[in-house]
């Protein structure tokens, strides 16, 4: 034991110098570099989260700021479940994890969901929901299934952040075929809004305001933006020529320009050689080239570099850029937590003030330092006491942050398998449609929508919108309430449904109330919620009538929907 | 008021840290809109603007594809583009449309005819966007579109039926209230025929009572102190959704009320269905009703299937505006005809017309504009625009400005930055009572 925990003390120390070179050759990129000394990357997770942990309670907690206590085992069990693989434990996992004797468990739990299939599909998914909801045309929606599919793949195979945006930033090919073009697919290949989207989604910076005009708050200018939209105007999004097939390619054109005037209608079927920015007193006007400079650093590419050169050299700039780190630290910290560091959780950057500054920086830069390794920072924002706080209701703009952590609505996807599981059924196959053929993909209307799809319609949300604004529709109360299919899930329903077999096998009603609880809230009720419950047996003698209404109402209720 | 004060708190507690300029005004603008624009000091001196506002709504009938103009209200029989189209004499004289719509031609002294209307947009998405929106799609702003402003600013708060509906069509590109909040979205439902989707509720008086009280009762624990603000919003949230579906005011979307001249005077087809329940829930006090007719984007066949559209739309529409006015609704309930664009004036070799944004029309009646007038005027072959374009911004102010709304006013979007209901634009004075 001691030898192997000796081992392990070397391979950190080399570890953390190794990381310290790479960090330092991070930073010597950027315009503010410190002494490498003070900046060493954190690699062991309970480290770098005591060390969050510190630096939070340091720079925003006072003496005496009254903190949430740490959540019980139940309420930890169902709240990683939702964070990471995106559904709800069952009775047997809460009841065997509650029991368990085990200190390290909490650690261990979270370790063996990363390790499911599930996980690398419950992100891909949200994933989707980030991308997609800012498409421009619905045809964009496409892509979907590749994307969910090969990101699905990417997460569980723990590829490194940096690896997975550049493959984002670069990619070319049938859209229905690569994932990894979905950003572009959702802005139709369009430079401007490429541009903007890659440096939203990976750097978290909002520079698309300075399209028209510089910024009214923050020092970018209009230059800066269409300097950075010269490195996306050779790619153009073209359908595919096929009788049976309706799909996109994504190109790379470097073909010059063809003279004369182009159509004002064209669906952008070609790439230009060089960006134009337009001139506002001339909008009629070609307007002036721009040459690819990427904003955060100064550096250049000459005109005429062609695409592969352009996207591969800018995904290199960005993904090296410490913004880079921060935007993913910020947008996760930001899901599990209930509020990012920097809210609105896609807007940082230089001219952002952040809530907790030097934790964030330091969590970046041990996310930096782990080579991007997502899995790595999933794991060490679950070990921080910040997470493991009890939920409290969103705190007041003067309100201290992180006192709490704070319960997020489900999103579509985690609410479905939520549903799903509690009342025990597989989710339904895929059948081919009427004509035949099976369902389309992303397609989310008429005859080929699958109930999960009908779902993504009825519930989904942009998971870049403050979360704040996320707030419950009356179309979504009446489908949770009135709903054909709820309404049959709550049956009980001889053997066929889950309330049936459970009454039968239950007789005492107090247990069955406690069941239900498990299978929906994953966790026991209370007394006073027993016997609120069991006062409703004794008013009717029609049983089965009372324990479908509770169902009912379980899975009504704001505790299913969202992730305490 | 109550209602009002209470979105007003409640969009102040819900703001971020406010931490330095920009959000200070965000979080004052938001508190103002959330208020409805006004003090509740200036809520007592009740203006005339108020008083004009009050009670206006507005039928948005949409012609999904680009309907041609050629064969609808702008033929042009005399020159080769119009091509086969013959033209009518309407109860205007000097004005003809198509001969496919006696019925409009009959009640033409209601309707105002743009003939200049003129875009740059001539893909379906952004061109449905654009017609709206009145703004082009921008990734980082998400625009409110036309019914859901009017909503906003024209709803009574606690009312118990949606303010906004819309009646078939596809989402997407027709949008939804944006920034403006879940409040402001469209109820939408696909069949007018049909009772709309999960209203019935699933279980009858006492059960459904007792399914309510339990709900209270299970969401009590959460809301006790993790989700005090989550399950307060829910509960209210219920009892709205409860008191829509269990309101009286749900007969309005019953059909089966009207009788059967009425429905016979619409027509009994889908979109016949739509006016007429469009009218209904106008009349029962909803804002704004979208009604969707698709089978306009006739790139082949295009005479056949135009004629064939007019057939459907023509005593629909003008029974609509005909029932309107013998309820006295006419004054207060804008009607729009319109598409995202128009056709070319060249007929294609599969004897269609393609998308042509340059010079299109747009029809609208009731409102206090005045009708029986055409607006602009295209040359001989339908080519350009050659007296009083019309652009998109121009038709956006004046319908908000019919209905008493300040077209100028800011919204605040998600990132806190001002958002004008219109940038900028003319009024069509032509159009104003």
């Amino acid at each position: 034991m001691k030898l192997l925990s000796r081992c392990r003390v070397g391979l950190v120390a080399i570890g953390l110098l190794a990381s310290a070179f790479a960090v330092g050759s991070v930073l010597g990129k950027t315009n503010t570099s410190k002494p490498n000394a003070e900046r060493l990357a954190i690699k062991q997770v309970d480290q770098a989260a005591r060390q969050v942990d510190e630096l939070i309670a340091a720079e925003v907690f006072q003496p005496e700021t009254k903190l949430a206590p740490r959540i019980d085992d139940a309420t930890y069990l169902r709240r990683v479940w939702l964070d990471i693989v995106g559904d709800i434990p069952t009775p047997e996992h809460v009841t065997a994890f509650v029991l368990d004797p085990v200190k390290d468990k909490r650690e261990r739990v979270v370790n063996e969901l990363l390790d499911k299939p599930q996980y690398g599909q419950n992100w891909a998914r949200y994933w989707r929901d980030v991308i997609l909801s800012r498409r421009l045309e619905d045809r964009a929606q496409l892509v979907s299934n590749a994307l969910v599919a090969d990101l699905t793949e990417m997460l569980n195979a723990n590829d490194s952040w940096d690896k997975i945006a550049s493959e984002f930033i670069t990619a070319t090919g049938d859209i229905r075929e690569n994932g990894a073009t979905a950003i572009l697919a959702a802005q139709d290949a369009r430079t401007d809004e490429t541009a903007a989207e890659m440096s939203r989604i990976f750097l978290g910076i909002q520079i698309q305001c300075c399209q028209c005009h510089n910024h009214p708050y923050d020092h970018w200018k209009r230059e800066q933006f269409h300097e950075l939209a010269a490195f996306f105007p050779r790619m153009a999004l073209r359908p595919v020529q096929s009788p049976t097939r309706r799909t996109f390619e994504l190109i790379s054109d470097d073909r010059p320009e063809i003279p004369g005037r182009a159509n004002p209608n064209a669906q952008n079927r070609r790439g230009k050689p060089e960006h134009y920015m337009p001139d506002l007193k001339d909008p009629a006007a070609k307007g002036k080239k721009m040459q690819p400079k990427f904003f955060l650093t100064s550096a250049t590419l000459p005109f005429g570099t062609p695409d592969s050169e352009r996207r591969g050299t800018v995904a290199e700039w960005m993904t090296a850029n410490p913004w880079f780190a921060t935007a993913l630290v910020n947008r996760m910290w930001g899901e599990l937590l209930g509020e990012g560091f920097y809210q609105p959780i896609d807007d940082i950057g230089p001219d952002r003030k952040a809530s907790a500054p030097k934790a964030v920086a330091a969590l970046s830069r041990n996310f930096a330092g782990s080579g991007y390794d997502v899995k790595w920072l999933i794991r060490t924002i679950c070990a921080t006491e910040a997470y493991q706080r009890e939920s409290r209701p969103r705190r007041e703009a003067d309100g201290t942050p992180f006192v709490a952590n704070v319960a997020q609505p489900l999103r579509s996807d985690q609410l479905f398998n939520a549903i799903l599981t509690a009342i025990d059924v597989d989710e339904p196959k895929e059948s081919a449609n009427r004509r035949g053929r099976p369902p389309e993909a992303g397609k989310p209307y008429g005859q080929n929508a699958t109930v999960r799809q009908g779902f993504e319609v009825a519930f989904g949300y942009d998971p870049s919108d403050p979360r704040e604004t996320v707030v419950s529709s009356i179309p979504q109360a009446l489908a949770l309430m009135n709903g054909v299919r709820i309404n049959l899930a709550v049956r009980a329903i001889g053997k066929e449904t889950m309330l049936g077999r459970q009454m039968d096998e239950i007789k005492d009603n107090g247990a069955l109330v406690e069941e239900l609880y498990l299978r929906t809230l994953s966790r026991e009720p209370t007394e006073a919620e027993v016997n609120s419950a069991l006062a409703y047996c004794k008013e009717t003698k029609n049983r089965t009538a009372v324990f479908e209404d509770l169902l009912w109402a379980l899975l009504n209720s704001s505790e299913f929907s969202h992730r305490r | 008021m109550n209602l009002i004060l209470e979105h007003h708190v409640h969009a102040r507690t819900n703001c971020d840290c406010v931490v330095d300029r920009r959000d200070f005004l965000r979080v004052a603008a938001a508190a103002g809109a959330a208020a409805g624009m006004m003090s509740w000091t200036d809520a007592i001196c009740l203006s005339a603007e108020d008083l004009r506002k009050r009670g206006m709504a507005c039928i948005l009938l949409w012609m999904g594809g680009g309907p041609s103009q050629f064969e609808t209200f702008s033929p042009k029989p005399g020159h080769e583009n119009g091509g086969e189209t013959k033209a009518i004499s309407t109860a205007v004289s000097g004005i003809q449309i198509a001969d496919s719509l006696p019925k409009c031609a009959a009640a033409m002294n209601d309707i105002a005819i743009i003939r200049s209307m003129t875009s740059k947009e001539g893909s379906h998405p952004r061109a449905t966007f654009l017609l709206h929106h009145g703004y082009l799609p921008m990734g980082g702003v998400k625009f409110p579109t036309l019914g859901s402003h009017v909503a906003q600013q024209l709803s009574t708060p606690g009312f118990d039926l949606p303010s906004f509906v819309r009646i078939g069509g596809r989402r997407g590109d027709a949008g939804g209230a944006g920034f403006l909040g879940v409040d402001y979205d469209p109820f939408i439902l696909q069949n007018p025929e049909a009772k709309p989707e999960n209203t019935q509720p699933a279980t009858r008086d006492e059960r459904y009572a007792r399914r309510m009280k339990m709900l209270e009762q299970v969401e009590a624990n959460f809301g006790k102190v993790e989700g005090t603000d989550l399950v307060a919003d829910h509960q209210k949230l219920i009892k709205k959704s409860s008191k829509m579906i269990l309101s009286s005011k749900m007969e309005a979307f019953d059909l089966g009320r009207e009788s059967d001249k009425m429905r016979d005077a619409y027509g009994r087809t889908r979109f016949g269905a739509g006016c007429l329940l469009a009218r209904r829930l106008v009349e029962a006090g909803v804002t704004f009703v979208e009604v969707n007719q698709d089978g306009w984007d006739t790139h082949d066949n295009n005479f056949e299937r135009v004629k064939t559209n007019n057939g459907t739309i023509d005593q629909p529409m003008a029974q609509l505006i005909t029932d309107l006015r013998q309820r006295g609704m006419l004054e207060k309930t804008l009607v729009i005809w319109m598409g995202e664009f128009g056709r070319t004036p060249r007929i294609n070799a599969r004897g269609g017309r393609d998308h042509y944004p340059r010079a299109f029309n747009v029809a609208l009646a009731g409102g206090g504009i005045r009708g029986g007038q055409v607006i602009g005027e295209t040359d001989a072959g339908g080519q350009d625009v050659t007296k009083r374009p019309v652009a998109v911004s121009d038709l956006f102010r004046t319908i908000y400005t019919t209905l008493g709304i300040n077209a100028d006013h800011e919204n605040m979007s998600r990132i806190g930055r001002p958002i004008k209901i219109v940038d900028g634009g003319q009024l069509i004075h032509e159009l104003l009572g």
